[in-house]
């Protein structure tokens, strides 16, 4: 029985050895360059579509909650969030206020009457093209394993600190598609986003973006 | 003039007696607890999409229910993006307030959120009275010092609704519809006194 306790700690052990040594941090110049390509694919992104899938991460839950999607971006700042699985639930980002269909049921949020809602919504928008690499809002670290980079935003902003500790963006090697977001709260419990089926530049009409 | 006064205190009797249990016959209790068994199981995530009204405002999201230990539960509201609204901790009757939006974070509204989910999710609860009906079979039993009105359909003998009052009037009605096995899928939850409800419908997760 002795035994089993500790093969399982070894176990546990090497496997969390194994999670902290997959992330190594960039070079200051190594993190430059990503963050000068990031941003140029960012401004040359004028349409994103894609499939999501979505983990909402709670420590004392058995399971994680599961829900899955498809999104819709258009450049500078329009984006459609529609969850179909397990229910149907659609937010549209447009014209700085949230339009919401849910299951049948419409209403509009206008952002600018909470700063932090503003700029949290605005930061899940930029999320998308990976371009949060904003140093006068976020203390930013990078990393990378053997198949994506890692960037990690931390918010300077007490207020938008309470609502997401940290966010965790992945960036696939080549051609540095963000393939997961992870919103990470002050208490560990985190929100964990991923993208899948990605297709840019495709012609978009602003009205897939009507409620 | 003595059939007036009679009359007269006849009608302030009728009039504030509670509406529940107005036309009802009392008798002695056939047991000692009622049970809620729908969120008994702490193997199970209770995941609801869930609507809440509250005052003059909306807020959809997910409300996530857990049974840590006996008597131990915690509630969870958070945006469809995952993001959380609120995070309770109910331990027996007192609560711990893990996380609350600054919008939501006053005190009445945490007091009426804490006995409105200690009366949604408590298991075991006393029973003080019965009563005859044809349809249902009605228990009143206290949460939290409230009088608490278990109704179990005859038909099925399934809880289907709650109704929590003053000595004189109702305050909040859970109703509990599409039951399978220990599982409600709809939960609706109404305020009488004031403008504030929930709907909920159950995930698979």
């Amino acid at each position: 029985m002795r035994f089993k306790v500790y093969f399982t700690g070894l176990i546990w052990l090497f496997f969390t050895f194994n999670m902290v040594s997959q992330q190594n941090v960039l070079s200051k110049q190594e993190s430059d360059t990503l963050r000068e390509k990031v941003i140029e694919k960012s401004k040359n992104t004028s349409t994103i579509r894609s499939d999501f899938v979505q983990y909402k991460h709670l420590d004392f839950l058995s399971n994680d909650i599961k829900s899955s999607g498809n999104l819709v971006f258009k450049a500078p700042d329009m984006i459609k969030w529609e969850y179909q699985d397990p229910f149907n639930y659609i937010v549209i980002f447009k014209d700085k206020k949230l339009h919401i269909n849910d299951s049948g049921t419409t209403s509009k949020i206008d952002l600018s009457s909470s700063k932090t809602f503003e700029s949290l919504n605005g930061l899940i928008i930029k999320s998308v093209t990976g371009d949060m690499f904003d140093d006068d809002k976020f203390e930013i670290t990078y990393f990378h394993n053997e198949a994506n980079y890692i960037v990690k935003f931390r918010p300077l902003d007490k207020a938008l600190r309470s609502f997401i500790n940290e966010f965790v963006l992945h960036f696939d090697m080549n051609p540095l598609d963000v393939i997961e977001l992870k919103m990470i709260e002050s208490s560990e419990d985190y929100t964990l986003i991923s993208f899948l089926n990605q297709k840019f530049n495709e012609s978009i009409s602003n009205e897939v973006f009507n409620n | 003039m003595r059939f007036l006064i009679i009359s007269c205190f006849y009608f302030l009797l009728i009039s504030c007696s509670l509406k529940t249990t107005k036309t009802l016959v009392e008798k002695e209790p056939d047991k000692k607890e009622v049970i809620n068994e729908y969120f008994a199981n702490p193997d199970i995530d209770y995941v609801y999409k869930a609507k809440l009204q509250i005052y003059n405002n909306n807020y959809g999201g997910i409300l996530i229910i857990k049974k840590i230990e006996p008597n131990h539960y915690r509630v969870v509201f958070t945006t469809e993006f995952g993001n959380k609204i609120f995070d309770l901790d109910l331990d027996a009757d007192n609560l711990h307030v893990k996380y609350i939006v600054e919008q939501l974070n006053k005190k009445k509204l945490i007091k009426t959120l804490h006995s409105d989910f200690q009366l949604l999710v408590r298991q075991n609860n006393l029973i003080e009275k019965e009563f005859i009906s044809k349809t249902d079979f009605i228990y009143k039993s206290k949460i939290i010092n409230k009088d608490s009105y278990y109704f179990y359909l005859k038909s099925n003998n399934k809880l289907n609704k709650i109704i929590s009052s003053s000595k004189t009037n109702e305050k909040l009605t859970i109703e509990f519809n599409d039951i399978d096995d220990k599982i409600a899928k709809k939960i609706s939850m109404v305020h009488h006194n004031f403008n504030m409800k929930i709907d909920l419908t159950f995930i698979n997760n």
